[in-house]
């Protein structure tokens, strides 16, 4: 495997007392596709600004294409786009004003595949004459993703892109994502509640809990392992089970969730009254982040 | 020989099984049911990627697993192609239903029902959808 485009090695970020990230350490290969999953306020948008180096973290290290990301030379800042949640940035100019702005600064800008994004995303001479601010909230998503793609960049970093996008622009921009992956071979890092894009597009998912990357792995592999387990508390091992993720007990019932079932499941499998299930990429989400 | 899009396959998210699962299944069940001859050409990595917006990768790992099985084979400059060998004999066929039916199986026995109750609306449900 190639050196890593993204190293985060032990990341931490107070805000006030409370400790956002705690000692995170992350690696990110090129080519990779990474899902980010975390609750609201997890500290998934804080973790994406520390890898960007849009945030000063309190202690640790990131690097990016192997230059320290304090110091990142302007050829390394040109390989990386950037959607972030909100984009309140350059809202007085209209589309076109914006998108010269950014092109002036850009060696590599694709001036043909942004007026295709536009064309094909309902960018008319009307909304391309309007203030940014005036547009609608999916409008204003949608333009920072033309922009964030523009320049071709190496490794893109969206953080919650579709939030404003109805289902159609969702499926759209996957399109563009696919095509962008298949093109070029772009890093993604991409953050979402929307868990059935992520099914589709990342290969690999990160769970974020607790200020570290508490969970991560091939999404197929993440669906195929887990198991919960529901076992009458008495029949249940008090150690853990092999690749335990957590344990709850309600009454006299225990509930196990694992990452790959053992040996040891399929001798609890056939004790009377266990029942051993697979999880849906929601279930998982609950069980890993709560 | 006829050459097949991606409109083949149909993908269900929030589901236990991998999309690469999926996408193996149904090749594995169109093969064995006649709907793929041998020889058919299949759709592209690429263009079952962008149809469907899936991860290349994902459907190349589907794509691989089938070759291994000796479902489809790698031709040169024509892609994917279903194997000669692919199309299995009937017992095979009703092995494939299989891990559906324990999936059915199991939810039966959640709700206790017994084994004439759950036969008698599997055969309605097959006449149904004749």
């Amino acid at each position: 495997m190639s050196a890593a485009i993204v190293r985060m090695s032990s990341i931490s970020k107070w805000f006030g007392s409370q400790r956002v990230l705690a000692g995170l350490d992350w690696q990110i290969a090129p080519g990779q596709v990474v899902g980010l999953l975390g609750r609201n306020g997890a500290g998934k948008s804080t973790l994406l600004e520390c890898m960007l180096g849009l945030r000063d973290a309190d202690g640790g290290s990131v690097a990016l294409f192997d230059e320290d990301v304090a110091g990142l030379s302007d050829e390394a800042r040109g390989r990386i786009g950037y959607v972030p949640q909100r984009t309140d940035l350059f809202d007085w100019l209209t589309p076109v004003q914006m998108l010269d702005y950014f092109q002036a600064m850009y060696p590599r800008w694709n001036r043909a595949k942004v007026d295709g994004l536009l064309s094909r995303w309902g960018f008319g001479p009307h909304l391309l004459g309007k203030p940014i601010k005036r547009l609608s909230g999916g409008e204003q998503q949608r333009l920072a993703i033309i922009r964030a793609l523009a320049h071709e960049p190496d490794l893109l970093i969206l953080d919650e892109p579709v939030s404003s996008l109805d289902p159609v622009g969702r499926r759209e921009f996957l399109r563009e994502l696919v095509e962008q992956v298949i093109e070029r071979g772009t890093t993604v890092v991409f953050s979402t509640h929307i868990l059935s894009d992520l099914e589709r597009v990342a290969f690999d998912l990160a769970f974020l809990k607790d200020g570290r990357i508490a969970l991560q792995g091939q999404t197929d592999a993440l669906l195929e392992g887990a198991r919960r387990i529901v076992v009458p508390a008495a029949a249940l091992p008090g150690a853990p089970l092999a690749g335990e993720v957590r344990r709850r007990q309600q009454g006299g019932v225990a509930s196990v969730i694992v990452q790959a079932p053992g040996d040891d499941v399929a001798r609890l499998a056939r004790e009377p009254g266990v029942r051993v299930e697979p999880m849906t990429l929601e279930d998982l989400f609950i069980e890993v982040t709560q | 020989m006829p050459t097949h899009t991606a409109s083949l396959f149909s993908i269900a998210t929030g589901s236990p099984e991998p999309i690469y699962r999926q996408l193996v299944e149904q090749v594995r069940r169109l093969s064995a049911g006649g709907q793929l001859r041998p020889g058919d050409e299949m759709p592209s990595v690429r263009e079952i990627a962008q149809a469907l917006a899936l991860n290349p990768m994902t459907v190349s790992k589907a794509y691989s697993l089938l070759e291994m099985e000796g479902v489809l084979a790698r031709r040169r400059g024509l892609g994917m192609v279903v194997a000669e060998s692919a199309s299995a004999p009937p017992a095979d066929r009703a092995s494939l239903l299989r891990p559906t039916l324990e999936r059915a199986a199991l939810e039966a026995r959640q709700l206790e029902l017994d084994p004439d109750t759950v036969l008698s609306l599997f055969a309605t449900i097959l006449k149904e959808t004749k």
